[in-house]
């Protein structure tokens, strides 16, 4: 890229969540550098700690930020926000950054689920919340990771190794829970019952998609696209291929740093 | 001649068994349903007989119901709860309209009319709405869940619970207790809660007075109070509230045998043993 008049400064996205906390540096038309922490409960420490890894592993201060905006469920404890955008917003121009041709986004969070619809450039049409219910986000694998006493983490590459997946019968996190102490004392396997445990979620999320109408392409999102065992449910449910971002946790800091990059750079440089 | 039927009722968390003579209650017996319930309906009928001093071909007619009402070979009948606890709820109630059950794992709402049952619906999705909502919470809470209904009435403060979900409302549950609110003020707020999403599950089918309410948590008094004060009117509770789906099951069994002794002489019949159920495991 040829150096422009203008000296492009980096921008700085953050996500504060009220799990995890992210933020992504963005500079020269790429990411720089991103961190992801746990917020630990409290959002402004959370924002003013992933900040400062994220500039640490930039190499940068906060000098070299010439526009942050602030997203998430915590944004309004990011003091050094110039601005905060809606995470949904972030989300899709974050993702439609990474694959230009999604137009179905499904992200699935720690707490809830949600499935939006995005044109071309990222721009938000229209979205759906999962229901009021831990069965229908990762808080459903969380609860059976602590009865298979392995890390949330580990599902998905557990489930790839079952052999035959346990059936969970009801759409209640509490009501699997007990079913999956029941499995496991007939003797059922922790491969098992993860796969079984991606699938209940995959449908779930099926449920979530249809409401919204499904578009192709899709992407997943948020902690549970890094379960490979809940993304192939997915895809085998409802006959898709999704995109998958490397790092599907950070999508909406990334897409705040895109809005923040729109704010010193006009789109058509 | 003493007629001796027997009732059992098989639920998701707990088997009771009773043995009637002359409409009285001469034996109950309440035990864990467990998850080998499927076999053990056996066991607890045991326990009832020998409580009855009496042996299973004393037993006339036994009607077994619950979800897990298949897995009673020993059983003469199988009749759905429903009927099974409307019948059991008039024989105190007669004047009953709407009955209330909320087991350990569902909530059900019956609708009665002169004797029938005219409506019906129930919840066996959402822990929330059941027994198991405020058994997890007094786990997290560190207390015994026979307590919690006692304490709730000393709430000077109730505290609202805004999540619908147990696995949520459990987190902020502690979190309000790590605030600082006091813990009958949450205890509070969790009757106020698990009422809320109860009335509104039997609230689709027109809650109508006399009220009745049956199942395991009729017996927390906390729950009674916050759901009177939601409905504006105090609601009945059967003396034993647990019993009323095998009580019914055992005056069913009672009419039942009537109905076939009427129709001509009775058939005789090989009742299979007292043993494990062998299928459906």
């Amino acid at each position: 890229m040829n150096p422009s008049t203008t000296d492009v400064k980096a921008v700085m996205g953050v996500d504060i969540g009220s799990i995890t906390s992210k933020a992504v540096v963005f500079a020269h038309n790429a990411i720089v550098s991103w961190a992801i922490i746990s917020s630990g409960g409290n959002t402004s420490t959370a924002a003013i700690e992933v900040i400062h890894q994220v500039l640490s592993k930039a190499g940068l201060n906060d000098t070299h930020i010439s526009y942050t905006i602030a997203t998430g469920y915590g944004a309004a404890n990011v003091l050094s926000a110039n601005q905060s955008s809606s995470d949904i917003s972030c989300h899709g121009r974050g993702i439609s950054y990474l694959f230009p041709s999604v137009r179905t986004v499904v992200d699935i969070g720690g707490q809830f689920s949600r499935a939006f619809k995005i044109d071309h450039e990222g721009r938000l049409l229209t979205f759906v919340l999962s229901e009021k219910c831990a069965a229908g986000s990762g808080r459903l694998l969380q609860v059976i990771a602590r009865v298979l006493q392995v890390d949330v983490q580990e599902l998905g590459v557990l489930s790839l190794k079952s052999k035959n997946k346990v059936n969970f019968t009801t759409g209640c996190a509490v009501f699997n829970e007990s079913e999956a102490i029941s499995r496991i004392a007939e003797g059922a396997s922790k491969e098992d019952i993860a796969s079984g445990i991606n699938q209940a979620l995959a449908f779930k999320i099926q449920s979530l998609m249809e409401r919204i109408g499904i578009e192709p392409d899709y992407a997943l999102a948020g902690g549970g696209a890094k379960n490979i065992g809940l993304v192939n449910n997915i895809e085998n449910l409802l006959k898709v291929k999704l995109f998958i971002p490397d790092e599907p946790q950070i999508v909406a800091a990334l897409g705040a740093a895109l809005i923040a990059r729109d704010m010193v750079n006009p789109k058509s440089i | 001649m003493a007629d001796y039927f027997a009732g059992i009722d098989i639920g998701s968390t707990m088997t009771k068994v009773v043995i009637l003579n002359d409409a009285k209650v001469i034996a109950s017996v309440i035990g864990n349903t467990g998850p080998e319930h499927r076999k053990l309906a056996n066991r607890i009928m045991e326990e009832a007989l020998s409580i009855a001093g009496l042996q299973l071909d004393d037993i006339t007619c036994i009607v077994a119901t619950g979800y897990g009402r298949i897995n009673v070979p020993f059983a003469d009948r199988q009749v759905t709860e429903i009927s099974c606890h409307a019948k059991g709820v008039q024989s105190f109630f007669p004047a009953a309209k709407t009955i209330i059950d909320v087991g350990g794992q569902d909530c059900k709402g019956i609708k009665l009319n002169h004797g029938k049952i005219i409506d019906f619906v129930m919840n066996d999705k959402c822990a929330a709405g059941a027994g198991r909502f405020l058994e997890m919470m007094a786990e997290s809470l560190g207390i015994k869940l026979e307590d919690m209904g006692k304490l709730s009435l000393t709430a000077k403060n109730e505290v609202a619970i805004a999540s619908t979900c147990t696995v949520f409302a459990e987190q902020e549950v502690i979190t309000k207790l790590g605030e600082g609110a006091a813990l009958a003020d949450i205890v509070a707020g969790i009757h106020k809660s698990i009422t809320t999403r109860i009335i509104g599950l039997v609230n689709r089918i027109k809650i109508e007075q006399d009220v009745v309410l049956t199942g395991g948590v009729a017996r927390n008094i906390g729950l009674i109070k916050a759901l009177e004060t939601k409905l504006g009117y105090p609601v009945k509770i059967p003396p034993e509230p647990m019993l009323t789906g095998a009580i019914g099951a055992a005056i069913l069994a009672n009419e039942i045998f009537r109905d076939i002794a009427e129709k001509g002489p009775p058939v005789s019949r090989k009742r299979p043993p007292l043993q494990e159920a062998t299928f459906f495991v």
